[in-house]
């Protein structure tokens, strides 16, 4: 991952580097076996939603910053805790950057998604009945940004940069950051239901009987 | 409702493609006598290129010839009386320049079996200065090399020296052994040669002299400098052999082409197979070998940021083959393919191509090639604009009739088709304006010749490098990677994430490398940076 010399941050050898690549993963996959109370059904519907994320953000990859990646980041966060959404974000990082370059920016790729996904454990886009809320989702499409595009651009930090060297640098990507935002916002608005039926594909079956039955009675 | 498909229609209508013309110009020119066995040379205006032969009593001689490159008029041409063998030494442009030595305009300089040396004047042929260097059946062979204001010459027999601003031979050294095809290489230690008998000599530039034996086997081009050592291909009674740094890496097939290598991988190919090495961070191995037989000149280009090899076809049925990195994409065929060793003359749109049918064929093809390029785009932007336009008209529909969930989509939709056609561009403008800008002084110790050409400077090691007046290129890479070839500075690249990456200069990485365009910096990467006529580059350690 750290072998894109002569790029900012440190270089190491391939056998670090697959080190590295291997303890994040076993980290990812440690997140995931380790038993949750909720006692959703996570599995399938995240690898998917992995497969997903990563498959389209190599295809988007020519229109930067857009990509479903931050809001799946949210959803999954927000559906099934935090440690999922770190596992969701290391192994869409990882599987994508495979093929678009590994460099000192995973490490904060990584980082900017888990952050998300455990704001979206917070501030969850579901509601007390784990239905998805389209204005909550289109929400995060704008608070996720922030949060991405800040703790991405760390990496950028070395020692010769100061805070307002920093700052400005920030200011220059207020642009690509609304282009995050409208790409975020689209993929929410589009794909957001669609993200949620796969999210809740093994869902237990006596969920589904009560919600049901909640519909019914609602009419 | 209704009116949104025919304004749609005529909104399509109303915006101007860009039309593609077949502006492609080709000429050839057939000489009476003769093959063309080395490359032509494409400098400005004019197009050099050399035949060669087995010349026995009759009228026919060996001829050097300059041609217009856009009409094929011939300017002039220059015949040895006396060089009877195969002449397959590579012409050798330089341009004018001072030195210890003096001073010179620029020369076409040209290496004869009869083992003359001859230095020409690129505008009417006439000699400037000869010499004569060692002959033992056969003279010069081999690729000739220039070292600050001397020609570094490899004989039949050794290596020589002369001065470029008089032909004074400067130094001569004898290997004792014979050498055919055996290009020169330019090192710190000193010359580098093989010869017939699988011998690497090294010449310093005292005059003395270093031997190693490689093996079994005849060297027939100049080794290459890889950072893990030496490079040879060296032709075998069974085929033939590569070596790295004195080690033997692999065997493959007969009669080896001349290798070159490009950023870090070596292209090398033989009677049977077309190869693709990868220098990694440990050795030099073969990554990729393509069926195909070739075993004369390679040639490389970046067109478009991709990179090309031309291989030519030693067949009968001829032609060139077109590699990427690692595997054929194509044959490029003329009217008049036969057997051929000579690897193609580049310069900027037009491609010289000649063979052992004695004809030389030039083509200007980048006015066509960037006219289909715009038109490409230009299919590209009207369908975003369609979008964009469609997106809005169903916008407002939405808001008419009070939709407002069928609204947020469409608006997302919206928004993000007209952020991605403005952010890039606005984004772009506004570091332009923002960037720190300083003036770019020309530096008196440039040739005159230099100005209103593109010029680019690399500071390497604390050391300043400078080349002007090459052929003007479109963006940064491209006229770094020229540069880099004719000063014979190692450039690493990457390609990463966000495009192509300059990685090091002669190995010298640190903390990472930066350009400047007339002083400013660019908003963008070197595919994507620029360059005007007369831009001047600058490529600086961080």
């Amino acid at each position: 991952m750290l072998s894109a010399i002569g790029t900012h941050g440190p270089t190491v050898s391939p056998t670090a580097l697959l080190f590295l690549h291997a303890t994040l993963f076993f980290i990812a996959v440690w997140l995931l076996i380790k038993p949750q109370r909720d006692g959703n059904a996570w599995l399938w519907p995240l690898f998917l939603l992995v497969a997903i994320a990563s498959i389209s953000r190599i295809a988007m990859s020519f229109i930067p910053n857009v990509m479903p990646v931050t809001i799946l980041a949210v959803m999954v966060g927000s559906k099934f805790g935090v440690r999922r959404g770190f596992a969701f974000a290391v192994l869409v990082t990882l599987a994508s950057n495979a093929v678009l370059g590994h460099g000192w920016w995973s490490l904060f790729q990584i980082a900017g998604w888990a952050s998300v996904a455990l704001v979206a454990s917070w501030i969850s886009v579901h509601d007390e009945n784990g239905n998805l809320s389209m204005t909550q989702l289109a929400f995060s499409a704008l608070w996720s940004v922030p949060i991405f595009s800040f703790i991405v651009s760390l990496s950028i930090i070395d020692s010769g940069m100061s805070a307002f060297e920093f700052g400005l640098y920030l200011a220059n990507g207020l642009l690509f950051d609304a282009l995050h935002f409208f790409g975020n916002l689209f993929f929410a608005m589009w794909f957001g239901q669609w993200f949620e039926r796969l999210l809740q594909m093994n869902q237990p079956t006596h969920q589904l009987v009560q919600q049901e039955s909640e519909h019914v009675s609602a009419l | 409702m209704m009116r949104v498909p025919p304004i749609l229609v005529l909104l399509i209508l109303s915006v101007p493609l860009a039309q593609a013309s077949t502006d492609e110009s080709t000429w050839t020119h057939e000489f009476d006598a003769g093959y063309i066995t080395t490359k032509p040379l494409v400098i400005d205006d004019t197009v050099y290129v050399r035949t060669s032969g087995f010349w026995t009593g009759s009228d026919d001689r060996p001829i050097v010839a300059a041609f217009d490159v856009h009409t094929g008029e011939e300017r002039w041409r220059y015949s040895s009386q006396t060089s009877l063998q195969h002449d397959m030494s590579p012409l050798l442009f330089v341009e004018s320049g001072t030195g210890s030595c003096g001073e010179w305009g620029a020369l076409l300089l040209v290496g004869w079996n009869d083992g003359k040396i001859t230095a020409h004047s690129p505008e009417d042929g006439s000699i400037i200065w000869q010499n004569q260097t060692e002959v033992n059946l056969l003279g010069i062979t081999g690729q000739m090399a220039i070292e600050n204001d001397r020609i570094i010459v490899p004989t039949r027999t050794g290596v020589a020296s002369f001065c470029l601003a008089n032909g004074v031979q400067l130094l001569e050294v004898d290997t004792g052994n014979n050498g055919w095809r055996n290009g020169v290489l330019i090192t710190e230690e000193g010359y580098v040669i093989g010869d017939e008998s699988g011998h690497l000599h090294t010449i310093h530039r005292n005059g003395t002299l270093s031997t190693t034996y490689l093996g079994e086997g005849k060297i027939r081009h100049a080794p290459i400098d890889t950072r893990h050592g030496l490079f040879v291909h060296m032709q075998t009674d069974s085929g033939s052999s590569l070596y790295l740094n004195g080690s033997l890496i692999g065997s493959v097939g007969g009669s080896p082409a001349i290798p070159l290598m490009h950023e870090d991988r070596i292209y090398a190919s033989t009677s049977n197979e077309w190869i693709s090495m990868l220098c990694g961070a440990e050795t030099c191995s073969i990554e990729s070998i393509e069926s195909f037989r070739s075993s004369g000149e390679l040639n490389l280009r970046t067109y478009n940021s991709t990179v090309e090899i031309w291989a030519p076809s030693n067949t009968p049925e001829g032609g060139w083959g077109v590699f990427n990195q690692t595997s054929l994409i194509r044959m490029e065929q003329t009217p008049f393919d036969t057997y051929g060793t000579a690897a193609p003359g580049f310069s900027q749109g037009v491609l010289a191509l000649g063979n052992d049918a004695g004809i030389l064929q030039v083509t200007h093809y980048d006015s066509s090639q960037k006219k289909v390029d715009s038109v490409d785009g230009s299919i590209v932007q009207t369908i975003h604009y369609i979008a964009i336009l469609g997106l809005f008209l169903l916008l407002c529909r939405s808001f008419s009739v009070h939709d407002w969930s069928q609204m947020m989509k469409i608006g997302s939709a919206f928004f993000l088709v007209l952020a991605i056609a403005v952010v890039p561009e606005l984004s772009v403008n506004l570091a332009e304006k923002t960037a720190t800008q300083s003036e770019v002084e020309w530096n008196s110790s440039w040739p005159e010749e230099w100005k209103q050409t593109q010029v680019i400077v690399f500071e390497i090691d604390g050391e300043e490098r400078a080349i002007g007046g090459l052929e003007p290129q479109d963006n940064v890479y491209d006229l770094t990677l020229l540069a880099c070839q004719e000063l014979g500075i190692q450039s690493q690249v990457e390609q990463q994430y966000l495009g192509a990456y300059l990685v090091a200069f002669n190995e010298s990485a640190g903390d990472g490398w930066e350009f400047t365009i007339d002083g400013k910096r660019s908003p963008v990467g070197m595919s994507e940076a620029q360059l005007g006529e007369s831009s001047i580059v600058e490529w600086r350690p961080v």
